[in-house]
């Protein structure tokens, strides 16, 4: 290798530790970069379907950006005044929910000690309510920092995914011309696998998401379960997070039920609906969408999710799996020509 | 060539020139392109035109196919893939020239054996391309500061992807290359049987 071709190497390893460093410092707007990356992924087989063989590819990105961007942002702007009223209430409902569940305890113990013969001296309702009551104030006194956030992302999210739709032939062809010629090949291909894998994996996960959201909403709706929308959004949401989701969807629809005149039987039906939907999601929408694009051990998932939630919270909890599928290949490459060499 | 040349030429051979203009519209507008005097760099499409892979696209694929290529240059000398290394892509010589070589026996050996030199408007690296987990069979170095015109297999998919008929048209011009070479073994082993047979029946 010459002084030349070293230097170059030097300088693009030197211009990647730079970025990762900056996106680090700066997480206000490597975050939002993020999401527009995400959304961009997903949106451009679409837009490239759209786009093949016209020459107004500029007007039909903005198009999909102003579209995509106003099914984001209306229900969010509508949304924001309801959360704040919605969560103030359920701040002031608080002491009725403590109560139920104190007198659902109360009659636990009760049995317990006719079972057993044991007095259980502990009561994890009011630790729990008390922890609950702490974080809702905290949530309710960063609600302005999360309003203003809300409005920053709202102004960063289209600007950069414009800027993806618009931009990113010629910006990756910059990129691409930056990689020396030793590394160029594997780099380029590595690059396309992670965009397609990672591209591939989020827009599975949401339909995933969303078919499973509609199944209990669905199911919630037949057996006239209270708020049946809003406990099938959630669980859809949740469900995008492996293994562990359906669980965290699952718990708003337990205390709901708990609250219920007849809390067995809409205890038993609500509990059914999210088994099936979550069987259903398992048994046939798993494995034809999402298992085929990452191709990963459960426990190595299980173990991703937990460092990815140590990283980067709920967002760190979804994009980690694509990233460790990456990684996967990578690490592949690397043992393939090393053992080459051997 | 343009019609003011064919005529020169034409007048400087003696023959008669007519004296009326015969040339197709569109071919007039294409030659008298006021820009053209600004690029005296034979452009990609050009380039491809006389490339033998492509004979069966129309001008227009060929316009399209130069979108899916990654223009990389390299020095004197330079490596542009050495025996072993995984490979993904297919390329084109479009200034230069490269040297091929082959049986690296050890790492403390440079290169190899010198195999053959390919110069501009030649091609090499096509396995890369169509086998799932490619391992180059020789090293490839610059024999001159060179430019490459590459193609590789995310570009592939995208070409297939996006454009069908013409991903469909070079899969099957980069097939009849590798069914050449091939066909080309199985002459060059015969024959080499053949010579061994030869040899050994001699007393």
């Amino acid at each position: 290798m010459t002084k030349i071709q070293k230097a170059k190497l030097y300088l693009f390893f030197f211009i990647l530790f730079f970025t990762v460093v900056f996106a680090i410092i700066f997480p206000r707007l490597t975050l939002p970069f993020g999401f527009s990356y995400i959304i961009y992924l997903m949106c451009k087989p679409l837009t490239r379907r759209l786009t093949t063989g016209t020459r107004k590819q500029r007007l039909i990105n903005l198009g999909v950006v102003l579209i995509g961007m106003s099914f984001l942002v209306i229900p969010l702007v509508a949304s924001i005044y309801n959360l704040d009223t919605d969560f103030s209430r359920l701040m002031t409902q608080l002491p009725e929910v403590q109560s139920i569940l104190q007198e659902k305890f109360f009659g636990m113990k009760v049995k317990f000690f006719e079972k057993f013969g044991v007095r259980l001296n502990f009561d994890p309702v009011v630790f729990l309510v008390s922890k609950l009551e702490a974080q809702g104030q905290v949530i309710l006194a960063g609600f302005p920092d999360f309003l203003s956030s809300v409005f920053e992302w709202m102004l960063l999210v289209p600007m950069f995914l414009f800027f993806f739709f618009v931009e990113s032939k010629r910006f990756n062809e910059k990129l691409l011309e930056a990689i020396p010629n030793s590394i160029f090949e594997k780099t380029y291909v590595l690059f396309s696998q992670f965009n397609t894998k990672f591209g591939e994996y989020i827009m599975a996960k949401f339909i995933e998401a969303s078919i499973l959201g509609g199944l209990v909403t669905l199911g919630l709706l037949i057996v006239d379960f209270p708020y049946p929308f809003v406990l099938g959004f959630v669980a859809g949401i949740t469900n995008i997070l492996p293994y562990i989701g359906p669980v965290i969807g699952y718990v708003p629809a337990f205390f709901v039920a708990l609250l219920s005149k007849d809390p067995s039987v809409s205890m038993f039906a609500m509990s059914m609906i999210f088994v099936i939907a979550n069987l259903i999601d398992m048994v046939l929408v798993f494995p034809l969408l999402v298992s085929k694009i990452v191709n990963l051990n459960p426990i190595v998932v299980v173990v991703s999710i937990i460092i990815g939630s140590q990283l980067a919270g709920v967002v760190g909890m979804i994009v980690i799996i694509p990233f460790i599928a990456f990684f996967k290949l990578l690490f592949v490459e690397i043992y393939k020509d090393l053992s080459i060499q051997l | 060539m343009s019609y003011e040349k064919e005529q020169m030429e034409r007048n400087i051979r003696g023959e008669a020139i007519n004296d009326r203009l015969d040339i197709p519209l569109l071919r007039y507008l294409w030659d008298a392109s006021p820009l053209a005097f600004l690029s005296n760099k034979e452009s990609y499409h050009d380039f491809f035109k006389k490339v033998s892979v492509l004979n069966s696209f129309s001008d227009n694929e060929v316009r399209i196919f130069t979108k899916f290529l990654h223009r990389r240059e390299f020095f004197t000398n330079e490596v542009i893939f050495r025996q072993g290394d995984s490979g993904y892509g297919f390329y084109f010589i479009y200034n230069g020239a490269v040297n091929i070589f082959s049986n690296q026996q050890n790492q403390s050996e440079e290169w190899g054996e010198h195999v053959i030199r390919l110069e501009r408007s030649q091609y090499f690296g096509e396995m890369g391309l169509l086998e799932e987990f490619n391992r180059r069979s020789a090293t490839v170095v610059a024999a001159e500061n060179t430019v490459l015109l590459g193609i590789f297999k995310p570009d592939l998919e995208k070409m297939l992807e996006l454009h069908p008929v013409m991903g469909a048209k070079f899969l099957r011009e980069t097939a009849l290359i590798m069914a050449n070479r091939m066909g080309h073994l199985t002459r060059d082993i015969v024959a080499l049987k053949k010579r061994l047979k030869e040899l050994e029946a001699k007393p």
